[in-house]
């Protein structure tokens, strides 16, 4: 176990080492600098102003000072704003964590239910309805879906205000319009899991047992079928924590997913690297975390059992008898 | 696209009925104005903002020598008075003793000069030292390449202005301002005890000096002693502070060879002397040490605490404007010595100007004070001033829409909602909350003139478009142009305008109104729309073998619909003349690098005036070594008349002079005007004072709110 989780984190400092090096050498192979602009600026005062952040130098000069200062946790510092890439993080990070959160929850929540209840009642009209319903959720874009929602309710009907994080009332519509994606994915995504473990033997002998329907289905199958839903929630969390660009521009949240995207046209060199090696470094902790709660949700995933002592914990009488080798 | 479907659901939920678009809010606090600006300021610091969405703020946050009027036009200020050289070569400007900085000390006129000498320094990196070029030695100063001398070497004598030799290196230039210090640097304010430092510099790392006391423009020694000032770059913010000069006692790069000689006297700042111009100038062979980096080579002078001197190498008719502009504004240098890139922020920020700094929430919000120490508060009627920094059109129009601001920035509309609210939609009846005005800027096309060399091909170009087609694709009252300066239409004018500008109301074409009532500068008539004189130029190109044997490529930036519909509405123009042209949508920053190093054919690009004045960004623009011509236009005859307009006091002969240079470039066809710019502003009724100028520059804080104006809603 231990092996195995340090084993995943050497890899995920490799991982991030890749992150940075491509971000690096794909943003400066793009045309255009971060000084660029449509108005009158004389070369002395464009080499003074590339000359402080070290433009002028070789480019193999400036990849090794930002992997230096990568490895000594230094994300560096905007180009555009003067503040440190952890600041801005740090500032904006928060927002976009609990925008995502309450999105992803209110989704998690209604999507897995809505998922049992379409593999439960598989083939009827219910399970036709719900998935058809989730089909629109996944197939509509924010950029459609938040326009809309802000016309209906912000303008024409003034209930909510239009655009900015001003109260609790702000998050409603921004948190809708993120999380219905991950509604419908979700839903779907229980229902292929609960359709599975609803078939195995073990469900058939809880039934057998004389065990209630509601404990069958919430209790036993929804802890295995759910896995697919964990493993999507690795890389959903980590695009959650990081803000989504659309949903943020369309209601003028100050997040961070804004950054993913302006620092690139802007040109922010250690703004793009910063954010984008924050991200990976999200997306390997959580996909390790996945990893780990595989064997938390389904014993037969454990890895915890080794195979000298052979021994497993049954759930459902807690014994840690010995078993038979199969 | 993402917003259309707004305007869609919107437009489908019915148009507001009766005047104004925008409701009114049940609540209103008078004393409070919410303004729906154009983005996130970069900074409030007046040396580094250069967002269009922070100057407008910076101008309220920050006092200068003048500030922007109603009319946009420079207003005493901080200066009450001033007498400008017939010459148009010195400026010298008197202080009021009135003014405080919101830390109680008085503003001098030391805050202005050591300002402009922290813009000027190349460590700085100020985006905004361009401002301070026709100021005698600023630019030499920035590029390290003006020195003064600090001691007599061969025929240089000390104190004397001199300027490096030889072709401007593209190596690291070596720094003669390097100093050390054998003990611990105590970086503190002038005359301080060095217990009161905030930052030790170790003893043996390099600082940079960049002042002394007693200079021409410097503050004085406050005992006797000479003190330096010192930035010192323990990381990429810094820190800077002053010391007594004797304790700089080692000079890094005090060995190294520059090759020197006296600077010309047009150069020099100070009265003239027996030299004459075109005297000689030998190159000297001089040390580092010799020289000083010294802001005297800087053509600003300190006579007394409340009066300076600008001198400027050319006559520089409109250096009052400039005096309006963020480089010229004071700041604090208790301030920006200790927190270089951080001062602005509210824990930090000193300020002088009509409102004070009591919250800047990133990316959503700034808040603004009205300021208790500001030398004419009484006129300031509002108590607070909120901006908000949303960057999303939309998102701003809605938010007014909804009555959670009173009236947006220029270019918050987005062009999709246009159409509803400027009456298109309702049968002209366009909402009374909506103004559009002229605004200094045109929207043009570059022509690379070295791939497209014959004149008349180019000519050609521009015969084929007939420029009021285009409106239709703007929605925003936009005025088609063939001129490259940008005005207001002449049939627009007041009668009084008409008379100081020379010309009929019947005259085709713009006019820029500089001064109402005073001066007025009428470019000449471009080459507009006239199908047959193109066809016919058309042929003297194929005569010459200039016409393309390719088909021609117009490039265009990316995300706006409008770019596109005009680019393919010229494409079509042209192919009515025989000249096939493709269009191609380009990102943003590509597009500017590719036309800055000239690997294009035609692309659209624009241009924006800071002050009533075609050498503010237009004309100039045109010259062999801007390095903003992406034309590569270069023309003997043009230069000739740049010259001989830059040595002109009288602006009115000025003013012709550079009516003839136009009509020169413009004939040469190295660029294709198409429209000028208009701003379009969202204004509830109930707000007065919002002064909307030609520049875009309204002086936020004249701003007030009537409750008797609202609408009933």
């Amino acid at each position: 176990m231990i092996r195995f989780v340090a084993g995943r984190l050497a890899a995920s400092v490799a991982i991030v080492f890749v992150v940075a090096t491509a971000s690096f050498w794909l943003l400066h192979a793009a045309p255009g600098g971060p000084f660029d602009t449509d108005a009158r600026r004389s070369a002395a005062v464009t080499r003074a102003m590339e000359d402080r952040y070290g433009l002028s130098r070789p480019l193999w000069q400036q990849y090794g000072h930002a992997m230096a200062r990568l490895a000594h946790g230094d994300l560096g510092v905007s180009m555009k704003r003067d503040v440190s890439v952890a600041a801005l993080i740090a500032e904006h990070g928060p927002i976009s964590f609990v925008l995502g959160l309450l999105g992803l929850s209110a989704a998690v929540v209604i999507g897995v239910a809505l998922g049992v209840i379409a593999a439960w009642r598989r083939n009827t009209w219910i399970d036709h309805v719900v998935m058809a319903g989730a089909l629109i959720g996944i197939s509509v874009p924010a950029f459609v879906l938040g326009p809309l929602l802000i016309a209906a309710i912000s303008l024409h009907l003034g209930w909510l205000p239009p655009a900015r994080i001003d109260g609790v009332t702000s998050l409603i519509l921004p948190a809708i319009t993120l999380g219905l994606v991950y509604l419908g994915t979700i839903a779907r995504l229980t229902r292929g899991g609960m359709i599975d473990v609803l078939d195995q033997d073990f469900i058939r002998t809880a039934r057998a047992k004389g065990l209630p329907e509601h404990r069958v289905v919430a209790k036993h199958a929804l802890r295995v079928g759910i896995t697919p839903v964990v493993t999507y929630l690795g890389p959903a969390t980590a695009a959650m924590i990081s803000g989504s660009f659309v949903v943020e521009k369309i209601f003028q949240i100050p997040g961070l997913g804004t950054y993913f995207v302006t620092s690139v046209s802007d040109r922010d060199y250690p703004v793009v690297t910063g954010v984008f090696v924050f991200y990976a470094a999200l997306l390997v902790l959580l996909n390790l975390a996945v990893d780990l709660a595989y064997g938390v949700l389904d014993p037969r995933l454990r890895r915890t059992a080794g195979p000298a002592t052979g021994r497993a914990t049954d759930h459902a009488t807690g014994s840690t008898a010995a078993r038979p080798p199969r | 696209m993402l917003r259309s479907l707004a305007v869609v659901a919107l437009v489908g939920c019915s148009l507001p009925e009766g005047d104004y678009f925008g409701r009114t809010p049940d609540t209103l606090d008078p004393t409070h104005f919410r303004w729906c600006n154009q983005g996130e300021p970069d900074h409030l610091d007046p040396t580094l903002a250069s967002s269009t969405a922070s100057s407008q703020l910076v101008a309220t946050l920050f006092d200068g020598l003048t500030t922007y009027g109603p009319d946009g036009l420079p207003a005493a200020s901080l200066a009450t008075h001033w007498e400008i050289a017939p010459d148009l070569r010195t400026f010298t400007f008197h202080l009021r003793r009135d003014a405080r900085w919101s830390n109680g000390r008085a503003v001098t006129a030391y805050d202005i000069a050591h300002s402009a000498f922290r813009v000027a320094h190349p460590l700085t990196a100020s985006p905004n030292a361009d401002t301070l070029a026709p100021i005698k030695g600023a630019t030499g100063y920035l590029t390290r390449r003006v020195f003064v001398m600090r001691r007599a070497v061969a025929s240089l004598s000390a104190g004397e202005v001199v300027e490096v030799a030889g072709e401007v290196a593209s190596e690291p230039i070596v720094d003669p301002s390097a100093r050390t210090g054998g003990r611990p640097l105590a970086l503190r304010d002038l005359g301080a005890a060095a217990t009161t430092a905030y930052a030790i510099v170790p003893a043996g790392k390099t600082v940079t000096l960049m002042m002394t006391t007693g200079g021409r423009a410097t503050l004085p020694s406050p005992d006797g002693a000479a003190w330096a000032y010192v930035a010192w770059q323990r990381d990429l913010e810094g820190v800077a502070g002053w010391v007594p000069t004797r304790e700089l006692d080692g000079e890094p790069n005090g060995d190294h060879v520059l090759q020197v000689r006296r600077a010309q006297v047009k150069d020099t700042p100070g009265p003239p002397d027996s030299r004459t111009e075109g005297g000689e100038r030998p190159i000297v062979a001089v040390h580092a040490r010799d020289l000083l980096h010294s802001t005297d080579a800087i053509g600003i002078a300190i006579p007394d605490p409340y009066t300076i001197t600008f001198e400027t190498a050319d006559p520089t008719p409109y250096f009052l404007a400039l005096t309006t502009n963020r480089a010229l504004r004071a700041t604090p240098i208790e301030a920006w010595s200790r927190w270089p890139r951080r001062w602005d922020r509210p824990e930090h920020i000193v300020t002088s100007g009509p409102f004070h700094l009591a919250a800047w929430v990133e990316r959503d919000r700034v808040e603004l004070v009205r300021s208790p120490t500001y030398w004419d508060r009484g006129a300031v009627k509002l108590a607070r001033f909120t901006a908000f920094s949303m960057d999303d059109q939309a998102a701003s129009t809605n938010t007014y829409f909804t009555g959670a601001c009173d009236a947006t920035a220029a270019n918050t509309i987005p062009s999709s909602y246009l159409p509803a609210i400027n009456g298109e939609q309702r049968a002209g009846r366009a909402y009374k909350d909506y103004d559009v005005s002229p605004f200094l800027g045109v929207y043009f096309a570059w022509i690379q003139t070295r791939k497209l060399p014959n004149v008349h091909l180019r000519r050609a170009l521009s015969l084929a478009i007939d420029r009021t087609g285009v409106a239709r694709f703007t929605h925003g009252g936009e005025i088609p142009t063939a001129q490259l300066t940008p005005g207001t239409p002449i049939a627009a004018l007041s009668d009084a305008d008409l008379a100081v500008c020379g010309v009929t109301r019947d005259t085709q074409g713009v006019a820029l109104v500089m001064i109402a009532g005073q001066l007025c500068y009428v470019p000449p008539p471009g080459l507009s729309y006239d199908l047959a004189a193109a066809r016919h130029e058309v042929e003297l190109a194929r005569g010459e073998g200039g016409f393309p044997d390719h088909v021609l490529e117009y490039r265009y930036n990316a995300g706006s619909e409008a770019h596109k519909q005009i680019a393919e509405y010229l494409q079509a123009a042209w192919a009515n003349i025989g000249v096939p042209v493709r269009v191609t949508a380009q990102e943003w920053n590509s597009l500017l690098d590719d036309t800055h190093k000239g690997d294009y054919e035609i692309s659209r690009l624009g241009n924006i005036g800071t002050f009533a004045d075609t050498e503010s960004e237009f004309l100039p623009l045109f010259r062999c070594d801007s390095p903003d011509n992406r034309g590569k236009y270069c023309s003997a005859a043009f230069e000739r008349l740049m010259d001989e307009a830059r040595t002109i006091s009288d602006r009115r002969l000025r003013n012709a002079k550079l009516r003839e240079a136009e009509a020169v470039m413009i004939e040469d066809a190295p660029v294709l005007p198409i429209y000028v710019y208009t701003q379009k502003h969202l204004i509830k009724p109930y707000v007065r004072g919002y002064a909307v100028n030609l520049i875009d520059q309204p002086p936020l804080w004249q701003i007030w709110i009537d409750p008797a104006g609202r609408a009933a809603r």
